[in-house]
């Protein structure tokens, strides 16, 4: 046998145990992973016990990995709708009485359940399977050097072509557009979901205002190209996740200005898989990366808000919070004066109806 | 003279008949040819057809959701749509009863499924299994199941939810094909077109094509005249230009996508320099990325290589006597190229061709990226169906018709020109 092989056999018998145990978290990757490394990982009991990997997101590797019973994700980083599908189909395990036990309550002994709900959340059933992490949204910005005047300040003025021309840079999937061009059509932020779930016509209303801008729409589908659109004059206003418009701001050195009325919020869960191997060492780690404490940290990192409203205290109280002095708060998405003109995505409805809508928004795209 | 014919058979040494034995060592190195490629069967079975047959079941397989509602599904065929508005009590009785006592993982995949049917099936289903299982914890007995359902959520008063079920009360259902080309069933379980405003399936098939025609023969405009220099020069020019067409091949798909859209955007390499020239005016910026033509200018830049390499390896065997012997013969050029060189690089064309076709078709990442408003391909919304949406009956359909659609071509292809006539080098 070659010394290769032998070293290798026997590096493999030192480290399989250690392997072996490590909780495998499935995430977006780049800089969200980033963060969730430093701020849930790294301040962990055990660090090394946490190992990272990247996933495109959806539930499609989840479904095939529990279908054919060889689990290696352990936890699964998934937008809301997903946490929902998953639950429902049991990809994900129902671990609420477990939740209802040891997740850290607030400071004032609400649980972690009433700590979302005082953000503005309501139960859906991807609770039953899953811790919150935090939240982010699509939001406007624009460059205020493009703007030597006025300067753009509501979603009105976003899909007012008159007002501002100019090339505006959207998303190539429906979610977040079709509430924005609701709220530009007049329609209370805070009501949208409820007209969207209840009015019928809504949707028709939501793609008129989109017929307003379509001959001046650069759409884009991967997270980097709006930065890239808005800075290289491509266009002069765009969607884009609010997380990387902090980045580009806090690391960067830009100057973007963001338009917070029409933000969209989406959620974001750590769920546990069904049959994950590491099952016990993986709900510890969900109990401790859904701590008010650790989710107020994630905010040094990357600018996305903790979904539990107690965890915006912690960065307030530890202003300035960011890396290198930085004040945070600008940055965030859920304070209350910005709370009240967003919308908080409803994301049963968007499981509901989100494949039809896609398919409409995609007919609309192209003709 | 009399000839004997010696009719005893012919032995080997040992004797056994020769006959026998020839045909013993033609089974042992049958076995034997058997054995050495057993592997790799099993790795195609594995890999690849087992997968594929997997898929194709996929594209037709209904039984989850009729193993959950199997009774509900037996009484809604009884129901005579005609004669009644809504189902009759027994369809909800038996909808009651699969729903309360029905394993709740099960109900859960199968709500997934109902959802592709008509949007808004999954909260109304489980809204409605609560409160059905809080009347059965209290032990009450409902009057009418049907006015039950009903005071839950009126919504169960409404027939399109009903007439949805046509889509799924057969285990073995041609719905996701349909539904793969903007169709689906009606109330009477006709085939009709789905609603207008999200037909778009037969737009992205046409376009699918259109664009990987298109890409094909920009390739072979493109790469037929660098593959005939490549081909022709001496052997350390060539070597070098080689260098040129393969570095990109090398290079991240990624990478170069990226570089599409900085060279084509609108404040872009390209526009920049046109409007320098004073071709266009500073307003009059062409939209070449994030469109159909984006996707056309990229893809060809990325699938170049496999058009340039399979004509290379043909054109360089080509004698260069023949176009000699034909001028000489009195061929104008243009001629002897036509009626000699071309129907010699044929084997070329078509293997890249071909390749670059069957790349294109499939094509994801880079329409994706530079698609933009009318520019996405089918591949897309497989993997939009197989993530998002988790519809892999749709996706398996969709992959399923590619593949029809493939082995058409290459049939075509093999009536045409002979599958004989590929060549790769």
């Amino acid at each position: 046998m070659s010394k290769f092989l032998k070293t290798f056999l026997f590096a493999s018998l030192v480290f399989a145990p250690f392997t072996a145990s490590a909780v495998t978290v499935a995430s977006w990757g780049g800089a969200y992973t980033e963060s969730q490394q430093k701020a849930y990982a790294d301040t962990y009991s055990d660090p090394s016990s946490i190992v990272f990997e990247n996933y495109n997101g959806g539930l499609g590797e989840v479904r095939a990995q529990v279908e054919s019973g060889s689990v290696t994700w352990d936890l699964v980083d998934v937008l809301p709708s997903d946490a929902i599908t998953g639950c429902d189909e049991g990809l994900f395990e129902d671990i609420s009485s477990e939740i209802a036990a040891n997740a850290v309550p607030g400071p004032d002994g609400e649980s972690m359940a009433e700590d979302m709900e005082n953000n503005g959340l309501e139960y859906h059933s991807g609770w039953d399977c899953c811790v919150p992490q935090i939240f982010w949204t699509y939001v406007v910005f624009y460059d205020p050097d493009a703007f030597p005047g006025e300067k753009p300040n509501s979603m009105a003025d976003f899909f007012d072509t008159e007002k501002f021309p100019g090339k505006r840079g959207i998303h190539t999937w429906a979610t977040g557009i079709i509430e924005k061009a609701m709220v530009a059509d007049g329609v209370k932020p805070n009501a949208v979901p409820t007209v969207l779930a209840n009015q019928t016509g809504a949707i028709d209303r939501a793609f008129e205002v989109m017929d307003r801008i379509k001959d001046d729409v650069v759409f884009w589908s991967a997270g980097s190209q709006p930065l890239e659109l808005v800075k290289s004059g491509e266009v002069i206003m765009s969607v884009a996740y609010n997380g990387r418009v902090g980045a580009a701001n806090l690391a960067e050195g830009e100057n973007f200005e963001y338009i917070w009325e029409g933000q969209v919020l989406d959620q974001e869960y750590l769920c546990l898989t069904a049959g994950a191997p590491n099952r016990e060492a993986a709900l510890d780690f969900m109990w401790h990366a859904s701590t008010p404490e650790a989710q107020a940290e994630q905010a040094k990192y990357i600018t996305y808000g903790p979904m539990r409203a107690s965890g915006i205290p912690i960065i307030k109280a530890g202003e300035p919070f960011g890396p290198g002095g930085v004040e945070i708060m600008p940055h965030m998405p859920n304070t209350p004066d910005r709370l009240a003109v967003s919308i908080v995505s409803d994301p049963q409805w968007w499981s509901d109806y989100g494949a039809e809508i896609n398919e409409r928004y995609a007919a609309w795209m192209a003709n | 003279m009399e000839v004997t014919i010696s009719t005893a058979e012919l032995l080997t040494t040992d004797g056994i008949p020769l006959k026998q034995s020839l045909r013993k060592a033609e089974r042992r190195n049958k076995l034997r040819a058997f054995l050495l490629v057993f592997p790799l069967l099993l790795f195609i079975i594995v890999t690849f057809v087992m997968p594929i047959g997997d898929m194709l079941l996929r594209s037709v397989d209904d039984s989850q959701i009729n193993s959950v509602f199997s009774n509900t599904f037996d009484e809604y065929k009884n129901w005579d749509k005609e004669a009644d508005e809504l189902p009759p009590e027994e369809v909800y009785k038996s909808l009651f009863f699969e729903l309360a006592n029905g394993d709740k993982r099960q109900i859960g995949k199968a709500l997934t499924r109902m959802n592709y049917a008509k949007s808004g099936w999954k909260s109304l289903i489980k809204k409605t299994t609560r409160e059905i299982k809080k009347i059965v914890k209290k032990g009450e007995e409902p009057v009418s199941y049907k006015d039950t359902f009903i005071k839950i959520n009126k919504l169960w008063a409404d027939p399109t939810y009903w007439y949805s079920f046509n889509q799924m009360v057969s285990e073995r259902s041609s719905i996701y094909y349909w539904n793969a080309i903007d169709r689906t069933f009606d109330k009477d379980g006709d085939v009709v077109l789905q609603d207008e405003k999200r037909r778009m399936y037969m737009n992205t098939w046409i376009r699918t094509f259109k664009v990987s025609i298109y890409v094909t023969i920009f390739c072979l405009i493109l790469g037929f005249p660098v593959a005939h220099l490549l081909a022709n020069l001496p052997l350390r020019y060539s070597n070098l230009l080689m260098i040129f067409v393969l570095l990109p091949f090398w290079t991240s798909l990624l990478v170069r996508t990226t570089a599409w859209i900085v060279m084509l955007q609108q404040n872009g390499v390209i526009n920049g320099i046109l409007v320098w020239l004073g071709v266009i005016s500073d307003d009059g910026r062409i939209q070449m990325v994030y469109n159909e033509a984006g996707t056309l200018i990229a893809m060809t830049q990325i699938l170049l290589p496999f058009m340039i390499l399979p004509l290379y390896s043909v054109m360089r065997v080509i004698p260069k006597s023949h176009m000699r012997a034909a001028q000489n013969l009195g061929a104008k050029p243009a001629m002897a190229f036509w009626r000699v060189y071309l129907p010699q690089t044929i084997p070329g064309i078509s293997a890249g061709g071909l390749l670059v076709f069957v790349l294109a078709i499939g094509y994801f990442i880079t329409p994706e990226l530079v698609g933009g408003k009318d520019g996405k391909l089918i591949g897309s919304w497989i993997a939009y169906h197989l993530r998002t949406t988790l519809n892999w009956g749709l996706c398996a359909a969709l992959g399923g018709i590619l593949l029809g659609i493939m082995l058409i071509f290459y049939w075509l292809y093999n009536k045409i020109v002979g599958i004989d006539n590929i060549k790769l080098g």
